[in-house]
């Protein structure tokens, strides 16, 4: 009987106690999704028409240079700061977790608390994942719509970059699993450091780690687009917007090289055998295959941290 | 229904090289009031950390209500040395926490009761109770589970005698109206007298005694006399000599002889004694408990079951 109940009403007991334990962590995350929904509709609808208005006033009456009025400035600004946001929202949401979160909890000791009111150390870490990253995915779906919303109708020529980190990640799913990686690595630097400021700080590093690491492993792991160009030519044009990948001279075995950067010394590119150069990039249209394989290396680091974290608390209790 | 309540065969927990619980094999039956006493940092919190399914063991094992401590975690209440709260909760909602994290066993009445006692606020957070306040707290989350094994590690440590009176009759009267089995801990003996009939001495990481007190009690006597008499092959736990005379607490063999004046130990003594001597012989229940064992006043194992391997005697 009693058994029964446990199994099945206790998780709405713990997702409720999660939710009064952590009322502040909710209020701020409801102000900031909140805060940066409402920057980036006013982007897409009045700032947008403003910075469009001002466009046409300024820079489309036959002057060679035009420079951006407070529409356009504010326009750009209000984007920028949004976008900021998604992007500081996994070190928030790791800084949170590591500290508040869990360590806290068994520095305090209330962790034990839990556990010995009915609630097993898995259900309870379970429960402390799992409301969360609910939440956090819900919010930050939204915001990702809100974000690529604004980026494609971008009301005038603002030379925003599709590959810009920031902007990249929130175009897309990375910036819905980023935070939730961040929520993994905080809840196991947590349980492994116990204590709240240590578990900060570590879970901060792992996330600034992980995510430099994904960064740059990224592009490397989808084929890349090469264009060449011939000695009369030089480097291949048509090369705009798009990721550099590596760069260098072809040799008539059709071999890459460093560029012995002969400029147009004949002897040296005889000596060196170069024929032509080449150049590797990711163009716009790579955008989606590069964000699945981001999206699955977070994913990745965010189940092996938390079944890490799991792991480490089925072994330390009983 | 099991009636032993707390059972540890071999049990032992280590934290990183040092050993803070080894090779500790008792029985606790059902229904008793227990009192774990030893010195600082002698094992008490990690028996009862084990015993709650807050620490694994690394050797042996603890079974706890007839089964593992995970098993048993909704029947057994618990309360740490530090009685950890929830700071930013009220009272009240600290209680709804209790509420929610137990369903189908929460005697909200009972929680309400307890913390009331305490002339409590249910509107005042927890961060600005008093010691006595956070204690109550403590006690009514654990009770308000309706527990049949309740754990308290120094529940009366940082209490005012006031508040140590009123809560320790809160505590009598749960064992005395529900049957619960209570294990509580602590460094003062006779904070502990009077209200528990079984005792669990713990010294350096072992089982020094463990049993009905009374049985303990019995098991020794004090005795004194003149200082070259012989104490034969009794087992001697401790003896002194000042000036021609020897008092001495002994575990008799057999009828003392007429040198010796006899008297009953106080529990104090008892353990005093023990906690001077680590090299005194252990006594703890044989492993077998003996089959006409119920509720009543039986003692949890022999208290002469381990004078077998007592030949090393000191004195």
């Amino acid at each position: 009987m009693t058994a029964v109940l446990s199994t099945t009403s206790a998780p709405a007991g713990t997702g409720r106690t999660m939710l009064r334990l952590h009322r502040t962590a909710l209020i701020v995350w409801a102000v900031v999704f909140a805060g940066v929904s409402a920057a980036l509709l006013w982007a897409y609808g009045p700032g947008a028409s403003a910075a469009a208005d001002e466009w046409r006033r300024l820079c489309l009456n036959g002057t060679d240079v035009c420079q951006w009025g407070p529409g356009l400035e504010r326009y750009n600004r209000v984007y920028a700061l949004a976008e900021y946001a998604i992007a500081l929202l996994p070190s928030l949401v790791a800084a949170w977790a590591g500290a508040a979160l869990i360590g806290r909890e068994l520095e305090q000791g209330t962790a034990q608390l839990a556990w010995t009111q009915g609630v097993s150390p898995a259900r309870w870490l379970a429960a402390k994942l799992a409301v969360p990253a609910a939440l956090l995915t819900a919010g930050t779906a939204v915001l990702v719509l809100l974000h690529r919303l604004v980026f494609e109708a971008q009301a005038a020529p603002m030379n925003w970059s599709w590959y810009d980190d920031d902007t990249f990640a929130a175009n897309g799913p990375l910036a819905i699993v980023w935070p939730l990686a961040a929520l993994a690595l905080g809840a196991l630097a947590g349980l492994l450091l116990r204590r709240s400021l240590p578990a900060l700080v570590a879970a901060l590093v792992a996330i600034w780690g992980t995510s430099l690491a994904v960064g740059l492993a990224t592009p490397r792991l989808w084929p890349w687009e090469t264009r060449t160009g011939t000695l009369r030519t030089g480097y291949p044009g048509g090369t705009v917007d798009v990721i550099f990948g590596g760069q260098g001279a072809l040799t008539s075995t059709g071999a890459r090289i460093a560029d012995p950067m002969c400029r147009d010394d004949a002897q040296c590119l005889a000596d060196h055998d170069v024929t032509g150069y080449f150049t590797d990039f990711h163009p716009a249209s790579h955008f989606w295959p590069l964000q699945l394989i981001g999206t699955g290396l977070a994913l990745a680091v965010a189940a092996t941290a938390a079944a890490t974290a799991f792991w480490l608390l089925r072994r330390r209790t009983r | 229904m099991t009636d032993t309540a707390l059972e540890a065969a071999a049990l032992g927990k280590r934290f990183r090289r040092r050993w803070a619980l080894r090779d500790c094999t008792f029985r606790l039956p059902a229904g008793r009031v227990c009192a774990v006493v030893g010195p600082n940092g002698a094992g008490k919190s990690t028996l009862l950390a084990l015993a709650a399914g807050l620490l694994a063991p690394e050797d042996g094992t603890v079974t706890v209500l007839g089964t593992d401590p995970a098993s048993a975690r909704a029947r057994v209440g618990y309360v740490a040395q530090d009685k950890p709260l929830y700071p930013q909760l009220t009272v009240a909602e600290t209680l709804r926490t209790g509420a929610d994290l137990n369903p189908g066993r929460w005697d909200a009445a009972a929680a309400e009761r307890i913390a009331a006692g305490g002339d409590l606020d249910p509107k005042a957070r927890v961060r600005s109770l008093s010691g006595g306040q956070r204690t109550r707290v403590a006690l009514a989350l654990a009770l308000a589970k309706r527990p049949e094994l309740l754990l308290l590690d120094e529940p009366m440590a940082d209490l005012d005698p006031l508040a140590r009176h009123e809560l320790m009759g809160v505590l009598m009267v749960q064992a005395a109206q529900h049957g619960t089995t209570i294990v509580m801990s602590s460094h003062v003996v006779a904070e502990l007298e009077g209200s528990c009939d079984h005792l669990l001495l713990i010294g350096d990481g072992r089982v020094r005694l463990a049993g009905e007190i009374d049985d303990l009690l019995a098991a020794h006597t004090r005795v004194s006399g003149p200082a070259q008499g012989s104490l034969g092959d009794h087992t001697v736990v401790e003896s002194r000599t000042t000036g021609r005379q020897l008092t001495a607490l002994i575990r008799p063999t057999g009828p003392l002889s007429d040198d010796w004046r006899a008297s009953m130990p106080t529990l104090e003594e008892l353990v005093l004694a023990h906690l001077r001597n680590p090299d005194a012989p252990a006594l703890t229940p044989t492993q077998t408990p003996s089959p006409a064992e119920s509720g009543s006043g039986a003692a949890s194992g022999s208290a002469s079951g381990s004078e077998s391997e007592s030949e090393e005697t000191r004195a």
